[in-house]
C-alpha cells in the first residue's frame, strides 16, 4: 500500500520539480522529486536525507539522445507524457540508464489505495478505480511499467461493462495490478496469472466451468479456450517470425488451430472456481485471489493440445493448466504475435516486418535463454532503429494516432495537473474519448490491431487501430473534452471546483511574451519536436495576435491555453511520430 | 481513392452524379436523365431506409423461436437440457405457411409476437455465413467449401457484413446497397450510409463510406465564440487545412473535416423536425440508437435522402454463462426496442418505407456448457416492417437432434440459407434489379434461390 500511496501529491504533485528552462541544474536543486523516491521506496514520511536523483546516481551516460527532440520522442513511447525530470535525466544518463532505473521501480498499484479508501468508510465503485488509473498514469514514477500495463490491458482484455464484473472495482483493480506487477516480467508467468485470475474467469466464463456430462449433452465452456488462443497467445494463422502470415503450397494462410483444439483446451480449463469456496457452484465471490480448483469438477482424462502434445490422464487441474500453457507459450507464433501488438501500442501502427522480427527474436530468447522476457522485449521495442528513426526514414507512414486517454494523462503529467481533492475525477472518459481503463465493449478491445479506416490509410494497406474509435462524433466530442480540460482548468479559473484538475503553467506563462519560445517549448513537450514549419508559423502568428490580457486572463494565459489546445486538437499533434 | 462520406458540391460531382444514373443502363434504363433529376428534386416519393440491427456476440436464436410439436420439441429439449425454454412458457404463433411444425416465441418477445401476428415480422430460419451449400457429410469429410475461421467472433461478424464470406477484404453489403442507390439522393454531402454504433465493415462500400452519428445526434465544436473564439477557430481551421505528408495526419484531418461539415447539415435538419409522440423505452441501448435512426428518417426530405442504410448494434448476446438469467433481459429489450421503432415509423407514415433486419454473427450451440452456450454457426434472422411479408417463416427448420443431419458437431447448426441470400432479399427491395444481384453478391449463384422471399 505504501508504494502506491507514496506518490500522492507529495512528490510529483507539488509542481516544484518542473525545472523549466534551467533544465538539469534547476531540477537538481529541487528536492521534491527525490523525496518522492524515498517515499516510494521506503514508505517514510519523507523526512530522511533526500537521495540524489537517479540520473546523478547513474552518472553521465554514453548512449545519450541526439537532442531534446530525440529524448522527447523516446519518452512519448515509454511514458504517458513528458515530465521535466525525465527529459533532464534521460539526456544526462542515457537511454539504458533510464530503462534500468524504470525497471528497478516497484509497481504503482490501484487495489491498496482503493482498500485504504474503503477503510476510511468511502464507497468505492468503478469510478474510484478510474481515478486510480489516472493517478498512476499521471503521477506514477514507474511510467514504463504503467505504460506497458496499459498496453497489456488492451491485449488481455477484461471489462467492467460485463455485468458480472461491474460491481467488482476491487477485483478489477487487482487485475490491473497483476498486469502492472508483471508488465516487465515473464510473459509465461503473466499467461498463468491472467488465466487464474477471477476477473478473467468471470469475464470469459471459465470460472465454474465444469467437466462435460455427455449423458446430459453438457460440454465444457469454450469461451476462454478460444480467446486464449485467438487473442492472448498464438492468433488465428501461422506467422513467420516477422509477423507476416505463413502460406501453404497453394499460397493460402494456415490456421493455427481447429475447433477440436478449442474443445480439447476447454476440457483443460475445467474445475476452477473462487478461492476459498466451500462449494464449486455457489458461495462468495473472492475477486482478489487466484481461482482454486475442485478436482472432482475437472476433466482429468487425456487431452491433445494443438493437435500434437498429449497431456496424460490423471493430471491435477493445475498441472493440466500449466502444461497446456507451456504448449501455447512455446508455439512459434507467440513472439511475433505479441511483438506486433506491443509495438503498435507504444510506437507505430504499421511496423515493418524487420522491426517485428527483431523484437520477436528477443521475445523468443533474451540472450540468456529466457523466452518471454517482457523487460527485454520493451527495451528492444523502444531502442530499435525503427523506433528511433522511423519518423525520418518513413515520414508518410510511421507512427500512430495517439490514444486519447494516453494523451489526456500526458497533458496532466506534463503540466502537473492536480485537483484540490488530489484526485483525478474523470470517471467516464469513454463517453468523449471512446476508451477507459478496463472498459472495452468486448474482449476485442477498443479497436482491432488490423483495423484499416476507409480512405488513404486503407488504400495504402496500413493499419491504424486508434481510428476505429475516431468516429465523426467522437473526434468532436474529444476536441470539446480537451477544450474543457484546458480552458476550464487553468490557474485562476473562476468557475472551477475542488475536483477541477488544474494545470500548472508557470513555465509556459514565463514564455508567453515570446511567441517563438512558447511554441518551441510546447513543440517539445506535446509533439516531441515534430511540428512542421507551417504549423509552427501558424501558431506563432496566432500567439502574436492574442493580447497578453486577452480573454480576461492575465500574463498571457490566453496565449498559453490557445497554443496548448490548438496543438492537442491538430492533426499533427494527434500523431505520435 | 475511395470516396469520402462527404463531398464538396462541385460541378464535377454534379456531373458525375448525373452521368452515374444515365450510364447505368441495366438498372435505370426506364428512367431518362431528366426524370432522375426530377425524382431527386421531389423527394419523399420513393424513400427507402434499411436498418440493420446487429445482435453482437452471437444470438442464441434457437431459444428465440422454438418448435412446439412434440417430436421437434423433444429433440430441442434433449439437446438444450437446462437451457430449454419450458413448452408452456412459449408464446404461440401461427405462421402463414404450414411446414408441419407448430411454433412458439420466447416468452420475453411479446411485442415481436404481436408484430408477427400483424404480419410485420418475418423470420428467416437457419441463416449463416457460407460460400456454398454444405452438408454434414461434406463438413465432416473436409470437402466443403467453408468460410474461413468459423466460430470466431470477429471473423464471423465481418463475414456476416460483407458481400461474400470468403474474402475478408470484400465491401460490406450495406455499403454495396448504398453504392448502388446513392445516385437517387442527388447532390448531397451526406453519405447514404450512417452508423449509430461506430465503425463497421457493413457500411464500407466502394464509392460510399459511413457517416458516424451518436445517439444524441450531431455534435458541434465548442469554444469558437466570445471575443477570443474567432481567432482560435481561424487557427484551428488553418492547422487542419494544411497539407499533411503523413497519411495518419491526412486521415485525421479528413475525419475532422467531414465531422465539421456534416454537423452543420445534420444539426440543422434534426432541429427542424417535430419529433415523435412515440416513446422509446429508457435504458435500452437498441432503442436509444433506433430513436436516432427514426429522427434521421423523419428528416429524410430535409436532408434530401431517397435511400439510406443505417447500422445499429447491441451487445451482450455472447451468452457463454448465465444464459438463463441474461437471455430474457436481452430479448425483452430487443422486443421493446423493435416495437417502438415500428410504432415511430407508423407515426410518420414510413412503416412501408423502413425495413429493419436483425442479424448476428452466428447462432449458438444447441448443447449446453452447463451455464450457457458456445459459438455455433446457423441461426434465425429477423425482418420487420410494412414492406415485409410478415407472419411467416422462410426456410427450413433444422433438425435439433445432436449428431443429426444438420449438426456440424455439438449442436452447431449447419446453415441452410446464406447471409448473401438474406442480404440479396433486402437488396431487391432496396432497388437492386434481379439481373444485378449476382454482380453485387458474387457467391449468390452457388445457392439455388437468389433471395428468400420475405420481401415479396
Amino acid at each position: 500500500m505504501c508504494v502506491s500511496e507514496g506518490f500522492r501529491g507529495d512528490s510529483l504533485g507539488d509542481g516544484s520539480t518542473r525545472g523549466g528552462a534551467d533544465g538539469l541544474r534547476g531540477t537538481l536543486e529541487t528536492v521534491g522529486w527525490a523525496a518522492g523516491i524515498a517515499l516510494a521506496a521506503g514508505c517514510s514520511s519523507g523526512e530522511e536525507e533526500p537521495a540524489d536523483p537517479w540520473w546523478v546516481q547513474s552518472g553521465l551516460g554514453l548512449d545519450l539522445p541526439s537532442g531534446e527532440s530525440d529524448a522527447a520522442r523516446f519518452l512519448e513511447a515509454a511514458t504517458f507524457g513528458l515530465s521535466e525530470d525525465d527529459l533532464t535525466g534521460l539526456q544526462f544518463a542515457g537511454f539504458n540508464a533510464y530503462l534500468d532505473y524504470q525497471c528497478s521501480l516497484p509497481a504503482s498499484l490501484q487495489r491498496p489505495a482503493l482498500e485504504a479508501r474503503i477503510a476510511k468508510g468511502e464507497d468505492v465503485f468503478q469510478n474510484q478505480r478510474q481515478e486510480l488509473w489516472w493517478r498512476n498514469a499521471v503521477m506514477g514514477e514507474d511510467q514504463l511499467r504503467q505504460r506497458m500495463a496499459f498496453a497489456l490491458s488492451e491485449i488481455f482484455v477484461v471489462s467492467d461493462r460485463a455485468g458480472s464484473l461491474s460491481n467488482h472495482p476491487l477485483g478489477l483493480a487487482e487485475y490491473y495490478d497483476l498486469l502492472s506487477r508483471g508488465a516487465l516480467g515473464s510473459f509465461r508467468d503473466l499467461l498463468s496469472e491472467v488465466t487464474r485470475s477471477p476477473a478473467m474467469g468471470n469475464y470469459l466464463s471459465h470460472l465454474r466451468n465444469r467437466k462435460g456430462d455427455p449423458e446430459n449433452n453438457i460440454r465444457p465452456d469454450e469461451n476462454y479456450a478460444r480467446e486464449l488462443l485467438q487473442l492472448f497467445s498464438i492468433g488465428l494463422v501461422e506467422l513467420n517470425q516477422d509477423g507476416t502470415p505463413r502460406l501453404d503450397g497453394d499460397g493460402a494462410e494456415i490456421p493455427t488451430y481447429t475447433q477440436t483444439d478449442i474443445e480439447e483446451l476447454s476440457r483443460v480449463l475445467t474445475g476452477w472456481t473462487y478461492a476459498g469456496s466451500a462449494n464449486f457452484t455457489w458461495g462468495p465471490a473472492n475477486m482478489l485471489e487466484p481461482m482454486e480448483a475442485f478436482p472432482e469438477y475437472h476433466d482429468d482424462q487425456a487431452k491433445t493440445i494443438l493437435g500434437s502434445t498429449v497431456l496424460p490422464a490423471g493430471l491435477t487441474p493445475s498441472d493440466d493448466l500449466e502444461q497446456a500453457l507451456d504448449v501455447l507459450f512455446q508455439h512459434p507464433n507467440v513472439p511475433p504475435f505479441i511483438a506486433f501488438r506491443l509495438i503498435q501500442r507504444l510506437v507505430t501502427s504499421s511496423p515493418s516486418a524487420g522491426y517485428v522480427e527483431r523484437v520477436a527474436e528477443v521475445f523468443a530468447d533474451d540472450g540468456s535463454g529466457m523466452r518471454g522476457n517482457l523487460e527485454a522485449v520493451v527495451r528492444t521495442i523502444l531502442l530499435d532503429d525503427e523506433a528511433r528513426t522511423g519518423h525520418l526514414t518513413s515520414p508518410s507512414t510511421f507512427g500512430k494516432l495517439r490514444e486519447p486517454i494516453v494523451r489526456m494523462a500526458g497533458i496532466w503529467r506534463t503540466f502537473s495537473g492536480r485537483a484540490e481533492t488530489n484526485r483525478f475525477r474523470f470517471w467516464n472518459p469513454q463517453n468523449d474519448f471512446g476508451q477507459a481503463s478496463l472498459r472495452s465493449p468486448s474482449v476485442f478491445n477498443f479497436f482491432y490491431p488490423t483495423y484499416q479506416p476507409p480512405g488513404v490509410l486503407a488504400d495504402a494497406d496500413l493499419f491504424a487501430p486508434e481510428f476505429q474509435i475516431t468516429t465523426h462524433t467522437m473526434i468532436t466530442l474529444a476536441a470539446n473534452e480537451y477544450y474543457d480540460r484546458i480552458y476550464r482548468a487553468y490557474p485562476g479559473f473562476a468557475n472551477g471546483d475542488e475536483h477541477t484538475v488544474t494545470l500548472r503553467l508557470d513555465g509556459e506563462i514565463a514564455l508567453a511574451e515570446d511567441a517563438e519560445a512558447l511554441v518551441d517549448h510546447l513543440n517539445i513537450r506535446l509533439m516531441a519536436g515534430q511540428m512542421s514549419g507551417a504549423m509552427r508559423t501558424a501558431l506563432i502568428v496566432h500567439v502574436n495576435g492574442v493580447d497578453l490580457d486577452a480573454g480576461n486572463k492575465a500574463n498571457g494565459m490566453q496565449r498559453v491555453l490557445d497554443a496548448i489546445y490548438l496543438i492537442v486538437t491538430s492533426p499533427e499533434g494527434s500523431h505520435q511520430q | 481513392m475511395k470516396r469520402k462520406p462527404i463531398s464538396e458540391l462541385t460541378r464535377r460531382d454534379f456531373l458525375r452524379w448525373a452521368s452515374y444514373g444515365a450510364a447505368s443502363s441495366t438498372a435505370f434504363s426506364a428512367l431518362s436523365n431528366g426524370s432522375l433529376l426530377a425524382a431527386a428534386a421531389q423527394g419523399g416519393g420513393d424513400y427507402k431506409a434499411l436498418v440493420v440491427l446487429y445482435l453482437a456476440g452471437g444470438n442464441d436464436s434457437f431459444n428465440m423461436i422454438v418448435p412446439t410439436d412434440s417430436a421437434s420439441y423433444a429433440d430441442y429439449a434433449n439437446s438444450r437440457q437446462n437451457l430449454a425454454v419450458p413448452l408452456n412458457d412459449l408464446l404461440p404463433i401461427a405462421p402463414a405457411t404450414n411446414d408441419g411444425h407448430t411454433y412458439g416465441l420466447h416468452p420475453s418477445l411479446t411485442e415481436l409476437r404481436d408484430l408477427f401476428d400483424n404480419d410485420r415480422l418475418a423470420i428467416a430460419l437457419n441463416v449463416g455465413n457460407m460460400v456454398a451449400p454444405v452438408t454434414r457429410a461434406q463438413y465432416q469429410g473436409g470437402s466443403a467449401s467453408l468460410p474461413p475461421r468459423l466460430f470466431s467472433h470477429n471473423d464471423q461478424q465481418s463475414q456476416s457484413m460483407r458481400i461474400r464470406a470468403d474474402d475478408s477484404t470484400a465491401i460490406g453489403w450495406g455499403g454495396a446497397l448504398s453504392d448502388h442507390q446513392e445516385f437517387l439522393n442527388g447532390v448531397t454531402s451526406l453519405s447514404p450510409s450512417i452508423t449509430i454504433a461506430g465503425s463497421t465493415p457493413l457500411l464500407t462500400g466502394t464509392n460510399t463510406q459511413a457517416y458516424h452519428l451518436g445517439t444524441s445526434g450531431s455534435v458541434s465544436l465548442k469554444g469558437f465564440n466570445g471575443n477570443t473564439g474567432a481567432a482560435i477557430q481561424a487557427t484551428f481551421d488553418a492547422l487542419r487545412g494544411q497539407a499533411h505528408g503523413s497519411l495518419i495526419q491526412h486521415q485525421f484531418a479528413q475525419t475532422r473535416q467531414e465531422a465539421i461539415e456534416l454537423d452543420g447539415v445534420i444539426s440543422a435538419a434534426l432541429d427542424a423536425q417535430p419529433g415523435f409522440a412515440t416513446e422509446f423505452p429508457e435504458g435500452n441501448k437498441a432503442a436509444a440508437q433506433l430513436a436516432m435512426v427514426a429522427k434521421m428518417i423523419q428528416a429524410q426530405s430535409t436532408l434530401g435522402m431517397e435511400r439510406q442504410v443505417f447500422f445499429v448494434k447491441v451487445g451482450g448476446f455472447d451468452t457463454h454463462a448465465d444464459q438463463l438469467e441474461d437471455q430474457p433481459v436481452l430479448y425483452a429489450g430487443l422486443s421493446a426496442a423493435i416495437a417502438s421503432f415500428q410504432a415511430a415509423m407508423e407515426e410518420i407514415s414510413m412503416e412501408n418505407r423502413a425495413t429493419l433486419a436483425a442479424v448476428s454473427e452466428f447462432g449458438r450451440t444447441l448443447s449446453s456448457n452447463g451455464q450457457g452456450t458456445d459459438h455455433g454457426w446457423g441461426g434465425h434472422w429477423l425482418a420487420v416492417g410494412g414492406a415485409v411479408q410478415g407472419g411467416d417463416l422462410y426456410g427450413t427448420l433444422p433438425s435439433f437432434a445432436l449428431e443429426g443431419a444438420d449438426d456440424a458437431g455439438s449442436g452447431r447448426m449447419i446453415p441452410t440459407q446464406s447471409t448473401d441470400q438474406f442480404a440479396a432479399t433486402l437488396a431487391r427491395w432496396f432497388g437492386v434489379p434481379d439481373l444485378e444481384l449476382p454482380s453485387v453478391f458474387p457467391n449468390l449463384g452457388n445457392f439455388a434461390a437468389s433471395h428468400l422471399g420475405f420481401m415479396g
